[in-house]
């Protein structure tokens, strides 16, 4: 696979008279292939934005590199820009535009035909709504507005920062098919979001950024694999007991809420054995995979003392390590 | 060319600049219907008593000259009275005036468009400079904030073609919109003059005159739309602008120049940008220099002035709007837009 955008050791340290200087994004890497759906996570303030914003050259880089369907970006990103579709942030629009109007002035200054404006607000369903004025449209409509501008181009790569903002529910599960679609149909997609359900559902690759740099990337169920302790979690009439037998069998295994959490082992059916020699028999054996958002929470330390509130800026260290962040690449395989 | 395109029709379609030219619309509208309602024909009594009394006062001022002459030559008339009179005749001699009387001087409530004209064309050029400074900052100013060029941007990932468009498309406009709108007004009021008033006597350089005041409305007007853009740009915002000429005038022209004449510092007004916006419009502005008289004899006359001429006004406000401009730009182009 060749990459679609390649970032590396990408700094910039905003400076400000009066917050001073602010290292926003500190030696950061990013890889994403053609024809993944890629995820980028990281807590508010990580750096998420100004990446993007850096690879589509409305900030400059401090230092690093980027390239962009092969081209060094901000440099030559000119001559791909056809192909690049993006929104950061929430875009704004005038207010006064219509839907239709607003997708028809930026294909016209993009060289795009319009007639892609009607095929564009169809895919995002917004083709019986395009000739009211902006204005007039709730969050998620002005974010389908915002998808169908990055669509207007018939991209080879997507870029989304938070697509599935002011989304209701079934907005987001149709932004989900709709970058499924988007993405069999060869376009990369890489998408910033918040809602880490989400990604995990609909990416297939995800980089993580903490405090300006990468903390771990890789396919998705990779990243999920090197979070895995084996654990799992057991129901049993008598639970004390059931600790006892179990770590006898040189298993770790403590009561929580009423269950068992079973450690060290990676065959189940060594729980079931223990317990059932004796007598026990097991009610519910569950294993206790990790999920994107606690991987993403230890990580970026996010939710180290979940009764403190965090300030934005001051995402705590990823686990392991004493305050410097460290780089768990695990793409495996493939990478 | 697609750009240009796009630009126009959001320029166009910005509430902002539709309400400008309704304001421009409702300023000539109020200005003609007051002058319509103010001026009437005159009759031919009227302009008979007004021919008449034009008349008797270029004979009064020919009777002046005369009598000043011969005090000068120590020949003075019979019934000579104790007028003033100049040291200079040369001062009040009526073929060296700036004009004589004529009849339109002396006809109440009648328009002449001859001798409005003028004066009618500051006023539009007056209206047009604050349409283009006003539309010119605006303009970029709420699409750098609303994040409209960045959406430009991320389709035309090149500032400088984009600022660069930008601003053009808003001169030829402003240019544009400056053109049918005089064309229009100075129509307007001719069409009064004939009709409700006087055309009145046109010398051999009236339109060539009105055209090179015209034209220099036009520059300035143009220059301010792109002083108006600059300043936006550099500071972000539309509110950068008008807070930047707001504090230039107070500042400057009204702190500084206090502060520069307690002071006594020569020739204040040729530092003030209004004495050079002056200048260009009018070709010439004079300003009074005392320490010009400071050694001259006492007795004889000294006129006291200097002037600022339209070529030195030129550049300065060139300089000024250029070096903005090429500021503006040069800041956009590495600017981090977050």
């Amino acid at each position: 696979m060749s990459a679609v955008i390649e970032i590396e050791g990408l700094r910039k340290t905003f400076h400000s008279v009066r917050k001073g200087r602010r290292v926003a994004v500190d030696g950061f890497d990013l890889v994403v292939e053609a024809g993944q759906i890629h995820g980028f996570l990281g807590p508010n303030g990580s750096g998420k934005t100004t990446t993007l914003r850096a690879l589509l050259g409305l900030v400059r880089a401090d230092g690093g590199r980027m390239t962009v369907l092969g081209e060094p970006s901000p440099e030559l990103l000119p001559r791909v820009a056809g192909q690049v579709g993006a929104i950061v942030e929430s875009p704004q629009f005038f207010g006064n535009f219509s839907g239709h109007r607003t997708l028809r002035l930026l294909a016209r200054a993009g060289g795009v035909p319009v007639s892609r404006v009607d095929e564009a607000l169809e895919l995002v369903g917004l083709r019986d709504r395009g000739d009211e004025r902006v204005k007039a449209y709730s969050l998620g409509m002005k974010q389908r507005l915002a998808v169908a501008s990055a669509l207007l181009k018939d991209p080879r790569l997507l870029i989304l920062d938070e697509p599935a903002n002011g989304l209701d529910p079934a907005g987001i599960r149709e932004m989900r098919d709709l970058m499924r679609s988007l993405a069999a149909s060869g376009v990369t997609v890489l998408v910033s979001s918040h809602i880490l359900g989400e990604i995990q559902l609909i990416c297939d690759h995800v980089t993580i950024i903490s405090r300006g740099r990468r903390v771990a990337a890789g396919r998705v169920d990779e990243v999920l694999a090197g979070y895995d302790r084996h654990e799992f979690r057991v129901r049993v009439a008598e639970p004390e007991r059931a600790v006892e037998l179990l770590q006898a069998a040189e298993l770790t295994a403590m009561v929580d809420s009423g269950a068992l959490v079973v450690g060290g082992v990676t065959d189940s059916t060594v729980i079931s054995q223990v317990l059932g020699e004796q007598g026990l028999w097991v009610g519910e054996l569950t294993p206790l995979r990790p999920d994107l958002e606690s991987v993403f929470l230890e990580l970026t330390g996010a939710g180290e003392h979940p009764s403190v509130p965090r300030q934005v800026d001051q995402a705590g260290p990823p686990s392991g390590a004493e305050g410097e962040p460290i780089d768990l690449d695990v793409r495996g395989v493939d990478a | 060319m697609n750009l240009v395109r796009a630009e126009v029709e959001r320029l166009s379609a910005r509430r902002f600049v539709q309400l400008m030219v309704v304001l421009l619309v409702l300023a000539f509208g109020v200005t003609a219907a007051t002058t319509l309602a103010g001026s009437h024909k005159p009759s031919a009594e009227e302009l008979s008593v007004a021919r008449a009394k034009a008349n008797e006062a270029r004979q009064g001022m020919e009777v002046a000259f005369q009598e000043c002459l011969a005090r000068q030559n120590e020949t003075p008339p019979r019934g000579d009275t104790e007028g003033y009179y100049p040291r200079d005749c040369s001062e009040i001699d009526p073929i060296r005036g700036d004009r004589l009387p004529i009849a339109a001087d002396f006809l109440v409530g009648v328009f002449s468009f001859a001798e409005q004209a003028r004066p009618l064309l500051y006023f539009l050029i007056a209206f047009l400079v604050l349409f283009g400074f006003l539309i010119g900052a605006s303009y970029i100013g709420a699409d750098l904030n609303s994040g409209g060029v960045v959406n430009l941007l991320l389709w035309r990932p090149r500032r400088l073609t984009v600022l660069g468009t930008k601003l053009a498309t808003l001169l030829g406009a402003v240019l544009v919109v400056s053109l049918l709108a005089s064309v229009f007004y100075l129509a307007t009021f001719w069409v009064i003059g004939q009709t409700a008033g006087l055309a009145g006597r046109f010398s051999d350089d009236f339109w060539s005159s009105l055209a090179a005041v015209h034209g220099r409305g036009l520059v300035l007007v143009l220059l301010a739309t792109a002083l108006g853009f600059a300043i936006a740009t550099l500071g972000r915002h539309t509110s950068a602008a008008l807070g930047a000429v707001a504090a230039y005038v107070v500042v400057w022209e009204l702190g500084g120049r206090l502060v520069l004449e307690i002071v006594d510092a020569r020739r204040p007004d040729q530092l003030m940008l209004s004495s050079h916006i002056g200048a260009w419009l009018t070709g010439e502005a004079r300003f009074w220099d005392p320490q010009l008289c400071a050694n001259s004899r006492p007795g004889v006359y000294c006129e006291g002035f200097y002037s600022l001429t339209w070529v030195p006004a030129l550049l300065v406000l060139l300089m000024i709007t250029g070096g903005l401009a090429a500021a503006a730009f040069a800041v956009f182009r590495r600017r981090d837009l977050i």
